[in-house]
């Protein structure tokens, strides 16, 4: 992926720059608001990341309006210290696609961004899914593995299809608790983790190779790779 | 002094005083005045006709002769009486000539007559002709004099008392209100200076100063109980920060100290960013409580359905619960529509599940029971069977990081009741603890609202304002970072 941080804070922007470089991605990076328009505005990105304040006259807001009006259709993430929920919404509402709050976890940044990706290639909700040899039908909301027919709750199938429809990547537990349970919130245990091991024993117990993977400070997996 | 509101407000009530008196005793005077006027008109109209009488049965000197005699016998006391020729020139009476100024046409005059010792200012005549003659017939006023005069002292002497009376009362309302004023203002700057134990001093009766004293007193409380609030939780922050701070810390000297292989380098890395992470979560719980308590989530609030909002959060449980054989039960008598904010309310009930989860015993039970009271308020009660907590315990579990003795070595922080008491107070009700021998049984009681009660109108008024992001397809996302 092509990537454009607009970051001021030195430490921070070093920090994502060398992550994003690991996790294999082409990072252009700009250290304040003009300088982060002129590039927003020519050069073509996969993902923007945005801070929200910076110095100078242009703040990550303007910025993000201002690419909007002009058509970029660039998904965006604001990256923010202001953690309230009004500005959250404020946030969203200027034409940002996800907003993280500072400080915050790189592996989650990084799904976060594999996941606007995704999402900026189109989703079909009709295609049936699938990984290695499990699939799912979305339309008859039937889920195989191998010949064997595996019956889901439909909490459990909506947990499925968002860890299928990002397959391939890291989801985190954060992102799993907005999108399928939506709740915008921190339930401080590890609920999440049950649900996912529940999961597991319904898809993954009895065959060799086990498709729903932990990857170890980051999240889930659904991935036909090896591990 | 003129600034005081007491003695302005008894100057106001003496100006209003003397006001009353003149609108009441000038009419009065007027009305005398024109009475005795015309009531001396006629009775010297008499007079002349009588004199004129005389004139008409006995000539010019029988009436000579009856003036002379009545000037002589002094009858006359206050009257004046004169009778000239043609030529004014005095032939009777006991005015030594005709007054200047006094024509000689018939008719009732007011002069001035001084002369002799008889008449006066505003003496009031009657001039006649009788044949060669001239009559004047007078009275002087001096009888009334005294008379008026004393009205004049009386108004005078009336107006002089309220003055006096009005002042006297001004001064004493505004020493006592001084008084009273001064010990609130002593007792308010001493409170300034940061004694916050002091109170105004009240008195039994109901009066305006005691009501609002009394008042203030109250508010009074509710500010110490705030401050003594806030120092707690500052106490607390400053103890539960820490506690991570100091493993971090102890932990990265460690790393400098030690120089470990490269392999629990990394292992010591990972326990300071989950340290770090316990930071970070105790603050992000402590800002959302700021937010809630602002009353800024407010605007949040939109029409839900409260019976999926439990049903979510009970099933998001569940397999947490089987986990501990805990049997985990939903009760609701279907969709029980209310307005509230959906992502608070589930942060509630998610802590009121999990912790009824951490202290159920195992093979205990759980049950949250979503219902529509008869006041129309709608009612979650989540109850468990665990330890339950004691009277004593009970006003303290919802102060923030507040455990009690039952959570000890339980993860937490003591700030998840207090997120739910700050969420019920949103909605405008309290939390309810209620003993359930053995257990606990939590009620979150969201009060009717007109938009409770009529959610109908509520789907079209704040439907567009909804203002809480909720997501509807998996790819949209908000995120709190945890």
């Amino acid at each position: 992926m092509k990537i454009l941080l607009v970051e001021d804070n030195e430490r921070v922007s070093q920090f994502v720059v060398k992550g994003l470089q690991e996790a294999g991605h082409t990072t252009d990076h700009a250290a304040n608001g003009r300088e982060g328009m002129f590039l927003g505005a020519s050069e073509p990105y996969d993902v923007i990341i945005m801070d929200r304040m910076l110095p100078g006259d242009i703040d990550g807001l303007a910025i993000i309006e201002v690419l909007r009006k002009a058509g970029k259709r660039t998904p965006i993430l604001i990256l923010s210290a202001l953690s309230d929920v009004d500005d959250r919404i404020r946030g969203l509402r200027s034409g940002g696609d996800d907003y993280l709050t500072k400080p915050f976890a790189f592996g989650e940044l990084l799904a976060r961004l594999d996941a606007l990706h995704r999402r900026s290639q189109g989703v079909n909700h009709e295609v049936p899914l699938s990984v290695g040899n499990l699939h799912m039908d979305p339309m008859t909301r039937k889920v195989t593995r191998g010949d064997r027919q595996i019956v889901l709750q439909p909490r459990e199938f909506k947990l499925l299809e968002y860890l299928m429809r990002h397959a391939d990547q890291v989801v985190t537990r954060t992102m799993l608790l907005e999108n399928v349970w939506d709740y915008h919130f921190d339930p401080q245990t590890n609920v999440v983790d049950v649900h996912i091991s529940k999961l597991r024993q319904k898809i993954d117990a009895e065959f060799d190779r086990p498709l729903l993977r932990t990857v170890r400070n980051a999240g889930y997996m659904v991935t036909a790779g090896d591990p | 002094m003129i600034r005081s509101s007491a003695l302005s407000l008894a100057l106001g009530y003496v100006a209003l005083g003397i006001t009353a008196l003149v609108l009441f005793a000038a009419p009065l005077w007027y009305a005398w005045q024109v009475t005795i006027q015309d009531g001396r008109s006629e009775i010297l109209q008499a007079d002349a006709q009588r004199l004129a009488d005389i004139y008409r049965r006995d000539g010019g000197d029988g009436l000579k002769n009856f003036i002379d005699t009545r000037v002589n016998m002094q009858i006359a006391g206050d009257r004046i009486l004169l009778l000239t020729d043609t030529s004014r020139k005095p032939l009777a009476g006991n005015l030594p000539d005709w007054p200047r100024n006094l024509p000689t046409t018939p008719g009732n005059y007011r002069i001035n007559v001084d002369m002799g010792g008889h008449g006066g200012e505003e003496t009031l005549v009657h001039v006649a002709l009788l044949g060669n003659y001239y009559l004047l017939v007078g009275r002087d006023n001096k009888l009334f004099a005294p008379l008026e005069r004393r009205f004049w002292y009386g108004l005078t002497a009336a107006i002089a008392a309220l003055s006096i009376a009005g002042l006297l009362v001004g001064l004493i309302t505004r020493r006592a209100l001084m008084t009273r004023v001064d010990s609130i203002r002593r007792t308010v700057s001493a409170i300034m200076h940061g004694d916050l134990k002091h109170r105004l001093p009240t008195h039994l009766s109901d009066d305006e100063l005691n009501t609002l004293a009394r008042t203030i007193n109250g508010m009074l409380e509710q500010i110490e109980v705030l401050v003594h609030g806030v120092r707690n939780v500052s106490n607390s922050i400053a103890h539960d920060l820490r506690t991570p701070l100091a493993e971090l810390r102890s932990r990265l000297e460690e790393l400098a100290l030690m120089r470990p292989p490269a392999e629990s380098v990394f292992a010591e890395i990972d326990g300071a960013v989950a340290d770090v992470d316990r930071v970070i979560r105790i603050f992000d719980a402590l800002l959302r409580l700021a937010e809630i308590d602002a009353g800024l989530r407010r605007s949040g609030f939109v029409p839900l359905d409260l019976a999926e909002l439990a049903e979510t959060a009970v099933e998001f449980y569940a397999p947490a619960a089987e986990l501990k054989e805990i049997e985990l039960t939903f009760h609701a008598d279907g969709p029980l529509p209310v307005a509230g904010d959906p992502i608070l309310l589930a942060q509630a009930l998610s802590n009121l599940i999990d912790n009824a989860l951490k202290f159920a015993p195992e093979h205990g039970a759980i049950d949250v029971t979503v219902r529509r009271r008869a006041d129309a308020a709608a009612e979650i009660a989540v109850a468990d069977n665990g330890p339950g907590i004691g009277d004593a315990e009970k006003a303290k579990v919802v102060e923030r990081f507040y455990r009690g003795d039952a959570s000890r070595g339980t993860p937490g922080v003591g700030l998840g009741l207090s997120l739910v008491q700050a969420v019920a107070k949103l909605h405008g009700s309290a939390l309810e603890l209620s003993d359930r021998h053995p257990g606990l049984c939590v009620v979150l009681v969201l009060p009717a609202s007109d938009m409770n009660a009529a959610p109908d109108s509520v789907a079209a008024g704040t439907g567009s304002a909804s203002a809480a992001p909720r997501p509807a397809a998996p790819a949209a996302a908000t995120a709190p970072t945890s």
